[in-house]
């Protein structure tokens, strides 16, 4: 049946050329300010306003995800099982071999007088967003400018990087992910030392640019950052090669990397507030 | 409520929804646009001048809500509820139909010119793949959207019309 009682109006083209209009030129302002602008200070505001909304939103699901997360580890299978306390063991016979390195070149570094390794003071932070959006890796943490946070700061979680601080408000931040189309990070392969560029896609998958076919990698090395261009210090585990393609034809081989961080699901992530002198300022939270 | 309350009152809704179920609710990675639900709706009972206005506050609410260039969902969100509302008049569809198709297209439309928009100006990803991975998924879950939530939005924005169900509203 219609709608009988009044019909939707008559379309104004005048009205949509108006708003055409005010878009662009919104756009161009956008591109034209800087960072202290209207429009990038009214998405600081944003943030600082919708912060509560998704940290209650994120509340509120929280039940939801762990009863779903619990059904997945149902399907675990005994096997898997014992290849994860297989794989658990050697990691802790590892870790004692790296242990015994470290206190090694500790001694060695004290002999010598090496002095300023930097080491970078790490900010707890809580995700308290995720991407609202398909067309961009950004999440949102719950420390701000009032923390010490501030832009182009690095985001780590355990398991390895996890991207920069893009914008910044009073009591809250958005990261953008690695794994975003517009990130790239200055990385070696650990292994062979080999430079590269890890750049993220639409898909959030990363792939590993500009490597030297003479020093191709294999599947499983790991790719760390280089702490080339600043942004990011070097060392820290951006993820694992799992699939190198070396066409002919074209100039670099195409080789895909998988972030060791479970970037659908993180929780809790550190800002690397800054880099202080290794002295006995350890970690502020 | 008068009019203009209800459309307030689901366009601040759905914003509030966008910030806090929608990230939560994302299926294989796509998350759906909660507020192009309230512009088509909108736009289907109300008309393409209000579809474009209300699709350029919620696309300037999407903008900074989003990382990316502030301006580019205004332009696509206004022209999105502009064309829902031209399409209403002008469909030869009746019923359950007449909702869906509009929903479908527009859907189709909004990612699609958004994506258009951000390859023209210089920050958007690889036209191609973005095409298949993002815009037709999203189109398709936000099109479901659509048929979900129209009849209950549509009974929301139009008070003073005694919608009773989707039948009989379509």
């Amino acid at each position: 049946m219609r709608i009988g009682q009044s019909e939707p109006k008559q379309s104004r083209p005048t009205l949509l050329i108006i708003l055409v209009v005010l878009s662009l030129v919104m756009l161009t302002v956008y591109f034209r300010e800087g960072d202290d602008g209207v429009l990038h200070g009214a998405r600081r505001v944003t943030l600082e306003v919708t912060a509560p909304l998704a940290r209650a939103g994120t509340a509120i699901t929280s039940p939801v995800r762990s009863i779903s997360s619990f059904f997945a580890g149902i399907g675990a299978s005994r096997e898997r099982v014992q290849a994860l306390e297989q794989q658990n063991e050697e990691l802790r016979a590892r870790l004692a071999e790296l242990e015994e390195a470290r206190q090694e070149n500790e001694r060695l570094r004290a002999l010598v007088d090496f002095a300023e390794e930097r080491k970078f003071a790490k900010l707890g932070a809580e995700v308290i967003r995720r991407p609202v959006s398909i067309w961009e890796g950004v999440i949102v943490i719950d420390r701000g400018s009032n923390d010490g946070v501030e832009p182009g700061m690095p985001v780590i979680a355990a398991q390895g990087l996890v991207g920069q601080i893009a914008d910044v408000s009073a009591h809250s931040s958005s990261v953008r992910l690695v794994t975003d189309q517009l990130s790239g990070v200055a990385a070696i392969v650990q292994s062979s030392r080999t430079p590269g560029v890890v750049r993220g896609s639409i898909g959030g998958a990363l792939s590993l640019d500009f490597i030297d076919r003479t020093y191709l990698p294999v599947e499983g090395d790991v790719v760390i950052t280089s702490g080339i261009g600043g942004v990011y210090p070097g060392g820290i585990v951006i993820g694992d090669v799992i699939a190198v393609d070396d066409r002919h034809g074209e100039l670099y081989p195409r080789i895909r990397v998988a972030s060791r961080v479970p970037i659908g699901s993180i929780e809790e992530v550190f800002v690397l507030v800054g880099s202080v002198v290794e002295t006995d300022a350890g970690e502020i939270e | 409520m008068t009019r203009w309350g209800t459309t307030v009152g689901a366009l601040l809704g759905a914003f509030a929804l966008q910030v806090m179920i929608a990230p939560h609710i994302s299926l294989f990675g796509v998350t759906p646009n909660l507020l192009l639900l309230v512009v088509i709706t909108l736009a289907f009972v109300e008309g393409s001048s209000a579809g474009a206005t209300v699709g350029f506050v919620a696309g300037l609410l999407m903008d900074l809500l989003s990382s990316g260039p502030i301006g580019a969902w205004a332009l696509v969100m206004s022209v999105t509820g502009y064309l829902s509302g031209s399409l209403k008049q002008n469909l030869f569809a009746e019923g359950w139909l007449a909702p869906v198709t509009v929903g479908v297209i527009a859907a189709l439309v909004a990612d699609f010119a958004y994506l258009v928009v951000v390859s023209v100006i210089g920050v958007g990803p690889a036209f191609w793949p973005a095409l298949g991975r993002l815009v037709l998924p999203r189109a398709l879950y936000n099109a479901v959207l659509v048929m979900l939530a129209y009849p209950w939005l549509a009974r929301f924005l139009r008070t003073d019309r005694s919608i009773k169900s989707f039948g009989r509203l379509a």
